[in-house]
This record gives structure tokens, sequence and C-alpha cells, in this order.
């Protein structure tokens, strides 16, 4: 026979499904450990790096620019107010695992006193359309009962939302550029 | 630190990652997962004579691109090499304990590796004679071929 | 191109530990200054860094970049990174220090195993057509191997358990081991199958850990390290991929990287070889055409301590620590990848003259 396929052989013939399904579970990082006990406290717990100074939030445990590993006793409580140094309003499309359904802000925060934005954050208490670099916000918190810290990972990414529900603008003035213009995502 | 009934364990996350993948089979593999639907076995003949299973795109030795010629193989083979699975995973094809194994299609000269579907260890030989077990529900994948199964003599 | 003088000056590996909390940087962060630190360089004289890992151990998408971080990729450094074992991250670092503009490259590898079911995982690396839907774990691979080894009667079950209980009294001496407590053979052949003809013990730990090198180039080498370990040849080679396809009681590839590494079959002080599974020392044994003289493994192997995408790295670190410090002259290392024996890697270094 032809191994070329003969011209009955449909398109799906050709095509096989493969679903490729891997579970984890890690254990939590001390640091980020430290963080998520903050968070179930209503607390934002960073780590300052011993050389620089610059402070981290959540942390990595490890200083990325200087190369130097810190411990608990660099551990540091952080201000809940910031500032929106970047966002963008996405409209969803329908893709595997998507579940949001309407625009939604995705903004990075960056914290008073923190070098680190907390990127991916809802900003609430203002139109879309108003939702600006500058704006001034504060943490949303969800009530205890209903924080739940289950998808923190190690990867540094995500989960957050299920802790602090959005950072809503603050009314106040917004912040000048250079004072967050080195922190652009 | 959560604890649990007194006992203090690390926070630890549980996930799960999916990639959908859908992959087209090509002129080779394709006829060959087509074929398994039809409780037939193919291999592909390459350029030293040799019928390779399962089929392969390009010839193991030289690089050249085969697919030709097709040759039905089996239904019946022999075990080359066996391990015994006493408790399967989730993710093997059986449920039952089981031998992973290298069989031999009758007319082949390679083996190919799937689940033989002996009951007991003690059944399973190097060289046992073995026939193929096609799936009642063929969805165009290797598991159409469910299992090879002793030949009873 | 000419091959040049090239030589490991500096090397760190973690412990290897069944569970760390730390991230995979964190583990890197103290061991890549601990290679540069043996080197005796500054970070900043590296010219080329490249690491080695898998996302798919953690889940982590893009893992490798924050692992990165753990070199120091502040001011920009010039760097690359290969989803494979850092002793691959090593090749590329030392085929990019001949083109000889650089004189020092780095290169690690990381492999935090614990979080995933490598049973799950391995079986991502292989066809995904004809294995990867039969959901083929590397014991039940390994089994088959062994079966095949055991058949055309190059060993017996009981020489598996003689290549683990030597591993285990090598790996006391080792404190970067994971499985230091010596064995008795009899009891480790009273133990069940899991993978009939493998027991549990004929089968790697699950580690997690981290390990790093420093290359460097010509006089640079001399003067950073009182002994540099050189490499003389270099080389890895592949073969088919399906195992019905290959003999499997042979890995001729192995044979084929070492002869193109100009091992030339002469007298070695030491091989550190990659054999996850205990049947495949035997078999590289074979290939590589060792002697009774030479020590195999004397850290205890990946069958006392299994850092994934680290462990081909630490078979160098170990094969070239040996020369180091003068206690061997000539060594070799094997490094594997891919589903019973696959790929090859052979680093052949010698001592200075």
């Amino acid at each position: 026979m032809s191994g070329a396929g003969a011209s009955a052989v449909t398109k799906e013939d050709l095509v096989m499904n493969h679903l490729v399904r891997l579970s984890y579970r890690e254990e939590l990082s001390p640091n980020l450990d430290r963080f998520v006990d903050g968070l179930l406290e209503g607390k934002l717990v960073g780590q300052r790096c011993p050389s620089c100074a610059r402070m981290y939030v959540p942390s990595k445990g490890y200083c990325p620019l200087c190369v130097v590993a810190m411990d608990e006793s660099e551990a540091v409580e952080v201000a809940q107010v910031g500032t929106v140094t970047a966002f963008t309003v996405i409209t969803p499309v329908p893709y595997y695992g998507q579940q949001q359904v309407d625009p939604f802000v995705y903004a990075s925060v960056l914290l008073d006193g923190v070098d680190t934005p907390i990127t991916g954050q809802d900003i609430t208490g203002i139109p879309h359309e108003q939702v600006r670099s500058g704006l001034r916000v504060r943490a949303v918190w969800k009530p205890v009962e209903e924080r739940d810290v289950s998808h923190i990972s190690n990867r540094g990414w995500g989960g957050l939302d299920s802790v602090i529900s959005s950072f809503e603008a603050t009314g106040e003035p917004d912040a000048s550029e250079d004072s967050y213009e080195e922190y652009a995502l | 630190m959560c604890s649990t009934q007194g006992v203090t364990e690390p926070r630890a996350s549980e996930s799960t990652l999916e990639f959908p993948y859908m992959r087209t089979t090509g002129p080779v593999i394709g006829p060959f997962l087509r074929a398994l639907a039809q409780r037939k076995i193919l291999g592909v003949r390459d350029r030293q004579g040799r019928v390779v299973v399962p089929p392969v795109e390009y010839d193991p030795q030289t690089g050249e691109a085969l697919g030709e010629e097709m040759v039905e193989v089996g239904p019946e083979g022999t075990v080359e090499a066996w391990t015994w699975v006493a408790e399967p995973l989730e993710k093997h094809p059986l449920d039952r304990p089981f031998a992973f194994a290298l069989v031999r299609p009758d007319g082949a000269d390679t083996a190919m590796v799937h689940a033989v579907d002996a009951g007991d260890v003690a059944v399973m030989t190097t060289g046992m004679r073995v026939a193929a077990r096609f799936s009642e529900e063929p969805a165009g994948r290797i598991t159409d071929l469910a299992a090879w199964e002793p030949v009873r003599s | 191109m000419t091959v040049t003088d090239i030589a490991v000056v500096g090397v760190a590996q973690s412990a290897s530990v069944r569970r760390s909390r730390l991230s995979e940087a964190q583990i890197l962060v103290p061991t890549i200054a601990a290679a540069i630190e043996q080197a005796g360089i500054d970070r900043r004289e590296v010219g080329f860094t490249c690491s080695g890992s898998c996302d798919y151990l953690t889940g982590g998408p893009f893992a490798f970049v924050s692992n990165l971080e753990a070199a120091g990729a502040w001011p920009p450094i010039a760097e690359s990174h290969v989803e494979a074992d850092g002793a691959f991250a090593l090749y590329e670092a030392w085929v990019r220090l001949q083109e000889g503009d650089i004189d020092v490259a780095l290169a690690f590898g990381s492999g935090k195993s614990s979080p995933s079911q490598p049973s799950e995982v391995w079986a991502q690396q292989l066809d995904p057509y004809f294995l990867a839907p039969l959901g083929l774990d590397p014991p039940s691979l390994a089994g088959l191997q062994a079966r095949a080894v055991l058949d055309a009667g190059l060993a017996t079950e009981r020489d598996f358990a003689e290549v683990v209980a030597r591993s285990r009294r090598n790996a006391a001496g080792n404190p970067h081991a994971q499985l230091r407590t010596p064995v008795d053979v009899e009891a480790l052949l009273s133990q069940p199958y899991v993978r009939d003809p493998l027991r549990r013990h004929d089968l790697p730990p699950i580690s997690d850990g981290a390990a790093a090198v420093v290359l460097a180039r010509g006089d640079r080498a001399r003067q950073l390290c009182e002994r540099p370990a050189w490499i003389k040849g270099f080389d890895h080679r592949v073969e088919e991929h399906l195992p019905g396809l290959r003999d499997l009681t042979r890995s001729a590839s192995t044979s084929l990287a070492a002869a193109k590494a100009g091992y030339d079959g002469g007298p070695l002080d030491v091989a550190e070889v990659s054999a996850t599974f205990s049947p495949q020392e035997g078999i590289l044994v074979r290939a590589l055409g060792l002697d009774g003289d030479v020590a195999v493994n004397p850290s205890g192997g990946p069958l006392a301590a299994n850092p994934v995408m680290a462990v081909g790295l630490v078979r160098i670190i170990e094969a070239a620590t040996r020369i180091m410090d003068g206690q061997a002259q000539r060594a070799l290392a094997h490094v594997t990848a891919g589903p019973l024996l696959q790929q090859n890697l052979v680093c052949y270094m010698e001592g200075e003259q």
C-alpha cells in the first residue's frame, strides 16, 4: 500500500489528541512561607537585601542583583499602599484553561518602600478607562475566612488574588513619574 | 506553617499542569494507527529490507525517508524482553498486574514495547508466544492494540 | 577549528537530598558562588555562562530564567540554556571557549525532582505516538533492559545488587551523596521486585540538587589552578530512540563518543559513569572497555545521588576533582540522556604531565 495515505483519508484521521497532565506538590520555600503567614494576618512581608538594601515582595530568598542569599533576619513588613506603574486592560479570548469572560485590568503595583512591583493586579474604585500609571492604590483584603493561599507557589507568580481581591484607588493625587519610572513593569 | 492535628509540617502548594496537544500523525504513523483501529499491525520496510515495527518515517541507519512499503505483521508475536509491573500506575494501559514487554510481531524484524496481559508473572518467559488483543473502542491511538495476551498452546 | 587547552578550574555541588524546601535558584546561589570562589575569580570575569535544567521538574514555565539569576545576570551577561543535564551545558561552554576571545566560562545544572512524580514527567521525553501513551515510566524501561542483560548472560541479579552495595560503600565517604548507608547483598536480594527483575535498590533515588563548573583556557587556567583538569576530549553521540530498534545490552553511542573524545582505551585512574539503574553500569563498563583496575564511580554514582540535570555534571566534577587534588592523572566521565542510554557524552580529562 502507499505510505502517503490514500485520498479517502480525512484530516481527522491524521490527527491524534494527546493531553499531557502533570501533578505537583511542592513545599513553600521558607521566605515564601513567611510571606503567606503574613497574608493570612493581613500583612505584606518581604525581605531587604543586606547588600544593596532593595526590598523584595514577595522575596525569592536571594537578591538577584547582588546574588546574595537572604534569611529570616531580613524579613520586613511593608506598606499596603502604592502606585500603579504599568497596566493593560485585557479582553479575554477563549483558550484552553481561560476562565475570564469580561475585560479586566492587569496592573503592576509598586508598594511604597518596595523595589519589586506586584504584577497582574485588578484595580477597582474607578472605571477601567481611568486606570493610569501613577494612580495611587491600596490593597483590598478578602475577609480572613475567605483568604485562600493554596494557589501561591514557589513559581513566584499568581495566587495573590485569592487573598487580596484588588487594589482600589485611594483618591490621593497621582505619584510623580520619577517615583516609579525605574520600575516600569 | 499549617498545623494538622498537632502535627506541624511545611505548607505546600499543589497544582496540575495540562498541555493539550493535537498532533498530526503523518504519512507513516497515520496509516499504522488507522490500521490498528482495523485490527491490523503494520510495519515499514527499511532500506536493508527489514520490517520495522512500529513503523518509523526515516531509516534508522541511513536517515532516508521510508513509507513506500507498509507490511502487515502479526497478529501473533514473540516476547524478546519483559518486566513485571506488580502495581500498575494510573497512566499504565492496564489496571491489574501486567508485563511491559518488547514483542516482535511475526513477520517483523524489530520488537515494539507494549503491555502483555498475562495475569501472573509465573506465565512470563522470554520467547513466549503472544497474540494481539485489540480495543473494542478504537480511538486512533497505540492503545487500540489493547495488549498482547499469552497464546495457550 | 583546533581544540585549544581548556581545563576545569573550579567545581562545586550541593548536597543531594530527597526533598529541599529551597527553590532551584536558591540551591544554585551558594553552589555557583562556591565554584567561582574555588576558581579564584570575580564572577564578572566569566565570559560565557551556560545552564542546564528542565522546567517540567518543578512545573514552573521558564524556571530556567530565575535559575540564571543565581549566576548574577546583572549587569547583562552572555548566556545560553540547554534543556538538558548541566554536562551538556558544559559541553556548550567548552565549544564557546574555543572561539578564543574569552578565557573563562561557567556551566551549571540544577534539578528539583521532589515536587513532581518522576514517572509522569519522564514519560514526556518519550516518543508521543508509540511510547508516551503507554505511561512508560523509567523503571519499566530499565526493567526491559535488565531482562535483556540477564537473558544475554552478561550479568545476574546478584551482580546488580553488588553494584548497589559498592555504590553505597563508596558514597559513605561522599558528603554530597544521599544514600550513604552500607547494605548487604543478601539482604538486597531478599527484597521484592519493583519491576521484575529490578528491586527498589536497583533504581536511583529521587533527589534535589545542583552543581557548577568553571572552565578556563590556556595560561589563565594555569594561573587559576595549581593542577587543572585538562579536557583532552569531549564528545556526545545519540542513537535510535525506540528501544526495539537497539541492542539494549550494548551502548554503541557511548563507545563512539569515547573514541571521538580521544579516549584510547589506555589505563584510567577513575571513571565516573551515569549508571542510573544498576544493570547499566556493566553495559557502560563494557562499552568504554574499562578494565578491573579502574575505580568506577568512587563517589557512589547516580545510584547514591540522582539530582537529574545536575547528576551528569557531577560525574565530570567527581572525575575532575580527583585530578585537581592529585589522586588521578587520567579520568573519564560519562553522562547520559534520553531513555535507556539513548544519548551519551564522554569527557576525557588528564592532569598536567
